[in-house]
């Protein structure tokens, strides 16, 4: 990573615009990505334009198979499942998107902190994301889960409590290199505070990799989300993909051969992760040009 | 050369305190939060008096926490036991160990398949980099890791069993059933558990397929292996007898750090098809908010993940003596 030029790359519009054709138009996979984010991302902008009805209106009979009509057919109290469909893009996206963010905090945080630091505060630290790692996740987040009640909030702080560990390993071994930079020691030498070092001298290198952990994540978290959503601890007032495919199943779909029902939401998971893992892979090449063509 | 005894001592020691850190937690959550996980049974007011005062006793809700918590320790340590499940009237610990063998079977076989099947899919991968093999294999794998694992498992649900009926809907076994031998009894289970089996193998398959194809390419590119090619080997040898062995080691430590994560896969898988494991009963203690029965999940799924990582840990030790110097 070229220090300062990555900083002074941010500051002007046009660099950034610069940096998005570069990650996703100019890169292969950035743009395939982009590709394929762009009928989800569609979808949770505009749904109204998209969506033919109001997804949570009865507005035909139940259970109907597709049909020019109700592409998806209609579920079972006469909601049109394309249209729940197409406004399920909103906070299953949001979702991803916020506990993505809030894991990749948390990680910065104490993988910066232990990583700046070492000797007994990085033990702690390393041991507990250590525990994080071990620990079988799904029953821990759904005891959370059943026990913080649902809503789409505390969806996300539990899906972050459990993220966090692998960008926290991540941060912590670049703090240590970047630690020892000239810069580094340099600031510390004439007195700068550790949280300021900390802030204005290591964070900022982080940051085009720290994006980059963010979109990885996404998909994770997203389906996070469906999962716990499928388990029947999604919130009931919104309507999720994970939602959907929890409603379909418990409503019989399997078993009476409604399969649209099932695979559409899913279809839909699967490629808004794809989408972002492929601009992931996009980003950190950009950041690190040494990983391109590794896979 | 410091023996693999201390490795293995420091190794269990560590698992203990972390088990026990877990324990306690599992402890104090239920009576931290607003309402707490026993508002539900001591604020029911249809729970009839007699019954709530006889569940506070059992529970120990009377005593003060500390002393809650000796109580709590003392039973699980002598007995194992976490108290009883609202649901189903039974000691916590009966329920969980009749579905734990169930959950057993189908991590071990799949992780032992997908393992298997993975690593040499990579090699191979690695072997013909670039090739339509390896570019269609990665596009594959890149596909089936971008599913939720419960969606794969119904999608194959609706074409193995609803559509060409090669599969139950649900189930380990045919219910009532009878059968005349043990053999009759294996030839059912497997007719239902091939299918969750084979979900569950697929979806780990591409975890060790990703992390085996690069640690090969690596590997390849190491002097030894240019000496190899000096020497005049052809290309198979070096690839699957030279750089097999040092390129598969690290999946065994990969397979150990990501145990947590195929457990809860197999979970949900078993939520899928109906299987009576522990995933079962975690969707069961969801639905009827049983709280002690979760609280016991959590704790038993905890020790068989600290168990079995520690483990795989302990046999790679063995395997590869670089590791007991850390």
């Amino acid at each position: 990573m070229s220090e300062g030029a990555e900083t002074t790359r941010y500051k002007t519009l046009k660099s950034v615009l610069n940096v998005l054709a570069e990650i996703l138009i100019r890169n292969k996979r950035g743009l395939i990505g982009l590709l394929i984010l762009s009928v989800p991302l569609a979808m949770a902008i505009a749904p109204q334009l998209i969506a033919p009805y109001d997804p949570w209106k009865t507005v035909d009979d139940s259970f109907l198979p597709p049909s020019p009509k109700h592409l998806l057919g209609t579920n079972d109290v006469g909601q049109d499942i394309f249209s729940e469909l197409v406004y399920g893009a909103r906070i299953s996206l949001f979702v991803g998107f916020a506990a993505a963010i809030s894991a990749v905090f948390l990680g910065t945080l104490i993988g910066l902190i232990g990583g700046y630091y070492g000797g007994v505060v990085d033990e702690v630290l390393t041991s507990f994301t250590d525990v994080m790692l071990l620990i079988p996740v799904l029953p821990f987040m759904i005891l959370l889960a059943a026990m913080m009640g649902q809503g789409y909030i505390n969806m996300i702080i539990i899906i972050s409590i459990f993220a966090w560990p692998s960008v926290a390993r991540l941060v912590k071994a670049q703090v240590m290199s970047l630690r020892e930079r000239g810069y580094v020691e340099a600031a510390r030498a004439i007195g700068v505070s550790n949280w300021r070092i900390m802030m204005h001298h290591i964070l900022p290198q982080l940051l085009p990799l720290l994006t980059a952990f963010v979109v990885l994540r996404i998909g994770g978290a997203m389906i996070a989300e469906a999962s716990l959503s499928f388990l029947g601890l999604g919130d009931p007032t919104q309507k999720s993909w994970g939602t959907m495919i929890y409603w379909a199943n418990s409503s019989g779909a399997l078993s009476s051969g409604l399969w649209w029902w099932i695979t559409a939401p899913g279809i839909m998971i699967t490629i808004s992760v794809l989408g972002f893992t492929q601009i992931g892979y996009a980003i950190e090449e950009y950041v690190n040009p040494r990983l391109r063509g590794r896979v | 050369m410091s023996g693999i005894l201390p490795f293995i001592l420091r190794k269990i020691v560590s698992r203990v305190v972390v088990f026990f850190v877990i324990l306690s937690v599992t402890f104090v959550i239920p009576r931290l939060l607003p309402g707490g996980a026993f508002a539900y049974l001591v604020e029911n007011p249809n729970v009839p008096a007699e019954l709530r005062e006889s569940l506070i006793k059992e529970f120990g809700l009377d005593k003060p926490l500390w002393d809650q918590y000796v109580d709590f320790l003392r039973q699980f340590f002598t007995t194992g036991n976490l108290g009883l499940s609202f649901s189903r009237l039974q000691p916590v610990s009966k329920v969980i160990m009749e579905a734990l063998p169930w959950t057993i079977a189908l991590v071990t076989t799949s992780v032992v398949l997908a393992a298997l099947i993975g690593v040499t899919l990579g090699a191979i991968a690695a072997y013909r980099r670039g090739s339509k093999f390896d570019s269609s294999m990665v596009s594959f794998v890149m596909f089936v890791r971008s599913m939720p694992s419960f969606w794969l498992g119904l999608v194959l649900l609706i074409v193995f069993g609803y559509y060409l009926g090669w599969a139950p809907l649900y189930g380990a076994y045919t219910y009532g059933a009878t059968y005349s031998s043990t053999l009759e009894f294996i030839q059912d289970v497997l007719a239902h558990l091939w299918l969750p089996i084979f979900t569950l193998t697929l979806l780990m398959t591409t975890g060790y397929f990703m992390i085996m194809r690069n640690n090969m390419i690596n590997v390849i590119g190491e002097d030894f292996i240019y000496v190899a090619k000096a020497k005049g080997l052809p290309n198979r040898v070096i690839v699957f007898k030279h750089a097999l062995r040092p390129a598969s080691l690290p999946v065994i430590t990969a397979l150990a750090l990501d145990l947590g994560w195929s457990i809860s896969g197999a979970l949900l898988i078993e939520i899928v098809f109906s299987l009576p494991g522990v995933g079962k009963l975690l969707y069961d203690a969801v639905y009827m908010t049983d709280y002690p029965l979760l609280l016991g999940i959590v704790v038993y799924t905890s020790a068989l993940t600290l168990t079995l990582v520690t483990l795989v840990e302990i046999m790679y030790a063995y395997i590869d003596p670089r590791v007991r110097l850390k």
